[in-house]
């Protein structure tokens, strides 16, 4: 049974939009074109939609979920090339959310710096943290 | 020198590249080689920049984010050895 794009799209929780931009990045594809050009997917094209939407929740990129999606039908792969892909994007997270947590604590020096009282903006110490280049306050405003 | 060699377990292009990589490194006069599960030493292996594997540290800096041949290695550490003399 064929379904039309609409269909697909409220089955798998996704706006119609997105399953075209999924056709775009080369994720998804048709089954056929109805006589009047309308998109008609397998029922299997369903569950390559989960797939993506669940990929795209463990942080995998579009590009990185096509590549799953290639090793997921291919012969010659195994479960341990799909581990060492899994293992790569936690290595990124991690990396991301060490980052995240510097970026976090610099933030949390700023706010500790400035008082919250009304004096000026020209006063403020976290604008002018932030525009120190390299600890050195510019004078050239 | 030391040699970081992360990997991930039941990687086949490690498992067959690591002997000859091992062998080239310890080529090099006070070269120490080390290979570490990227699972096992997750936080050590994001603290030298590791995002992809097999991946390969000299010195806590990330040279070879892919494996290299035994001859790229030993290239990359005599380049090492001479810029330290």
């Amino acid at each position: 049974m064929s379904l039309t794009i609409g269909k697909i799209a409220t089955l798998a929780k996704v706006s119609t939009d997105t399953l075209r931009y999924y056709e775009r990045e080369r994720l998804i594809e048709p089954a056929a074109k109805s006589e009047g050009g309308y998109r008609l997917y397998e029922r299997d094209a369903l569950r390559r939609i989960r797939f993506i939407k669940q990929a795209q929740q463990c942080g995998f990129t579009l590009t990185e979920i096509r590549a799953l999606l290639t090793l997921r039908s291919s012969d010659a792969a195994c479960c341990r090339d799909v581990r060492r892909l899994a293992l790569e994007k936690k290595l990124q997270l991690e990396a991301k959310i060490k980052t995240m947590k510097v970026m976090s604590k610099a933030l949390h020096h700023l706010i500790a710096a400035c008082s919250a009282d009304s004096r000026s903006l020209d006063d403020c110490p976290i604008l002018a943290a932030l525009e120190r280049v390299n600890g050195v306050k510019r004078t050239n405003r | 020198m030391r040699i970081e060699l992360f990997y991930t377990t039941g990687c086949q292009k490690c498992a067959h590249a690591r002997a000859e990589l091992k062998s080239a490194a310890e080529e090099i006069p006070g070269a120490v080689w080390r290979e570490l599960d990227a699972l096992d030493h997750l936080d050590y292996a994001i603290e030298l920049g590791v995002t992809t594997l097999p991946a390969i540290v000299i010195d806590r800096k990330m040279i070879f984010s892919s494996l290299p041949t035994p001859r790229q290695l030993r290239d990359a550490l005599k380049k090492r050895v001479k810029k330290s003399v």
